[in-house]
């Protein structure tokens, strides 16, 4: 629907704007640093993007934010864009992003400071409707005035004073006529006028040929031009026609933008977990929902994935609780246990593994497993209790019976791991599932119970049961 | 182009005028304050044919004048754009010449003169064609087509070419 007069834009960028240079006039055009055409990428740019702040694009576009200004400022001059400057405070911007977020599906929300400082942002948008208009009129313009040059008629003389610069037509006349009815003065210099002769029909040094072969090329060239001009502005009057009966997309004022890109990008985030930060933002309007706030947290000194804010919260809240209260089959967290600094002697990769998996899966699992988590790491906690009995007795005998115990051990952690994988099609009623089922959900803390149970209980060392 | 049209002006009368001649009073005055003049809107008035309707006169608080709204009809004359009228150069110079054209006076720039006619300087300035056929000084009657008015409260004045087909001198005053 916007992509036809997205063509427009594109195609009267090229046309019209493309030796547009966004270097000041005072500065030195060298070849490096000719950035003529600066603007088609400025209008290209726009055209993939609704309202954008400045200080954005010019990040986006690598470009000098002073630079930019001075070309979107010609744009908004030929109305091509429309423009807002807004004081706001960053928190304000922040609602932008939102915005822009939910459009665009960038990833990131700012996170706003807290000062109060005013800041001037601006922003822009392509008018679309406008554009359309504009380009019209500046066709009319061009085919307009080359006519009139070529039937040389109804052209009103312009007149120019070469001292001051002021500009008078020929309506003018009767105030400009000088003392001696001879010629024009300029009513605040006195200097005498120029005649404005007209730019198109330039002049040729052969005037001494006659009048006749001078006017003949001067027709000549004016009609010329004119073929040219219709032959290399014919795509863009076609897309004109396509584009005449289409409605005109239309993005409103920035503030109605805004209201409307947040409230579409809450519906759209709003199935996730996760509260969104609702104190009031700009303008009494609620703050938008800007993106799952993500947390790491080092475990085992590996970097876990973002978790989600349900275990942030727990960790928060729970206290760290005292050995001699840890009782066996309570569900208990790392901090509870006070496992928080503990260096684990278990081998790095395989709890990294594990927990990679179960970060993973903690996040996409919510809360439909509680019950069934409970129950099983209950049922988990009365194995694993068992387990370490059998290995205490196991240490009693010689070390290969140990050593056989403990790869199978080892290895039904580690397939633990593994199954979890398939997690929606097991059962869990066999015994190997049931703690990969407790093992996946709430592995993290099992693993490390395990571990904790092991040093306090045992003081053999008990290097492969930790391994597994 | 002339028109006949229907006009509104409220006049003042000073007491002395009261009496029996009090409406040819009126009538005089308004003529004398009228005609000649020009709004933008209207046109240049020519001249008043006749009186519609005088209302009732309201006596200013202060002064004893009296303010009587007077419709009158008459004859303006208003310069339109692509109009071709008849005018009389009045002065000639290197940049173009003036003409009038009844009370409008009417500009046509060098560049809207025909190619062929050059500027001679003089006492008697002038443009004529390279073989002298036709000459275009002060008083001669040309024809000319308007290309653009401009029109201030009380002034209008034209810009006009000679350009085109059957434009140009109509009489050559020395033949005359």
């Amino acid at each position: 629907m916007i992509e036809p007069y997205n063509k427009l834009v594109k195609l009267a960028a090229r046309a019209f704007y493309d030796d547009l240079t966004s270097k000041g006039d005072n500065q030195p055009k060298t070849g490096r640093s000719d950035n003529r055409g600066i603007a088609v990428v400025v209008l290209d740019a726009l055209t993939r993007r609704q309202w954008v702040r400045e200080e954005d694009l010019a990040k986006d576009l690598k470009l000098h934010t002073k630079q930019l200004r001075r070309t979107l400022r010609f744009f908004e001059e030929e109305k091509i864009i429309t423009r807002d400057h807004r004081r706001e405070t960053a928190k304000g911007a922040k609602i932008y992003s939102a915005a822009v977020a939910a459009t665009a599906d960038a990833t990131t929300g700012k996170e706003g400071e807290e000062k109060v400082k005013l800041h001037t942002h601006s922003y822009c948008c392509l008018d679309y409707a406008q554009i359309y208009d504009v380009v019209r009129y500046r066709l009319h313009r061009m085919k307009h005035k080359l006519k009139d040059e070529l039937e040389n008629k109804n052209t009103i003389q312009q007149y120019i004073c070469p001292n001051c610069g002021k500009r008078y037509t020929a309506f003018d006349a009767p105030r400009l006529l000088s003392r001696n009815g001879e010629d024009f003065d300029c009513e605040s210099c006195d200097g005498k006028l120029d005649v404005e002769s007209d730019k198109l029909a330039a002049q040729e040094g052969g005037d001494g040929d006659g009048d006749e072969n001078a006017r003949r090329r001067r027709r000549e060239k004016l009609k010329d031009m004119l073929q040219k001009m219709e032959v290399q502005l014919k795509p863009l009057i076609d897309q004109l026609g396509r584009v005449k009966d289409l409605p005109v997309p239309e993005f409103g004022s920035l503030q109605a933008w805004e209201a409307r890109a947040s409230a579409a990008g809450r519906a759209a985030n709003g199935d996730n977990a996760g509260d969104s930060k609702s104190h009031l933002g700009y303008n009494g309007a609620p703050m938008p929902y800007s993106g799952d706030t993500k947390v790491v947290v080092d475990f085992n000194g590996t970097e876990g994935k973002g978790e989600g804010v349900k275990s942030e919260t727990d960790s928060t809240s729970l206290k760290v609780l005292p050995p001699w209260m840890i009782t066996s089959g309570m569900n208990l967290t790392k901090e509870q246990r006070g496992e928080v600094k503990q260096e684990t002697k278990m081998d790095g990769t395989s709890t990294s593994t594990a927990a990679q998996y179960t970060d993973e899966k903690k996040s996409t699992i919510g809360h439909d497993d509680k019950n069934i988590q409970d129950e099983y790491i209950k049922a988990y906690y009365a194995a694993l209790l068992k387990k370490q009995h059998e290995l205490e007795e196991a240490a009693k005998n010689p070390q290969d019976a140990n050593a056989a115990d403990d790869p199978s051990s080892s290895t039904s952690i580690r397939k633990v791991g593994d199954k979890y994988k398939r997690k929606e099609d097991d059962d869990g009623t066999e015994w190997e599932e049931a703690p990969a089922r407790g093992n996946g959900i709430g592995a993290y803390k099992v693993d490390l119970n395990v571990e904790a149970d092991a040093p306090a209980e045992d003081d053999e060392d008990d290097i492969d049961w930790e391994e597994g | 182009m002339f028109f006949h049209i229907v006009l509104e002006r409220n006049m003042q009368l000073h007491p002395r005028y009261f009496g029996r001649n009090l409406r040819d009073n009126l009538v005089s005055k308004l003529m004398k304050d009228v005609e000649g003049t020009c709004s933008g809107r209207h046109g240049f008035v020519v001249a008043v044919t006749g009186i519609e309707n005088i209302g009732k006169g309201l006596i200013r608080d202060g002064t004893g004048f009296v303010t009587f709204p007077v419709k009158y009809q008459c004859v303006v004359f208003r310069p339109f754009k692509g109009e071709i009228l008849e005018a009389v150069v009045t002065m000639v110079n290197k940049m173009g010449f003036f003409a009038e054209a009844g009370p409008v006076q009417i500009f046509v720039s060098n560049h809207l003169i025909p190619d062929d006619m050059e500027f001679q300087s003089g006492d008697m300035p002038n443009y004529t064609t390279s073989d002298g056929s036709v000459k275009i000084q002060k008083d001669s009657e040309v024809r000319l087509k308007i290309i653009g008015t401009r029109v201030d409260a009380t002034e209008i004045f034209c810009i006009g070419t000679i350009k085109d087909d059957f434009l140009g001198v109509i009489n050559d005053p020395t033949t005359v």
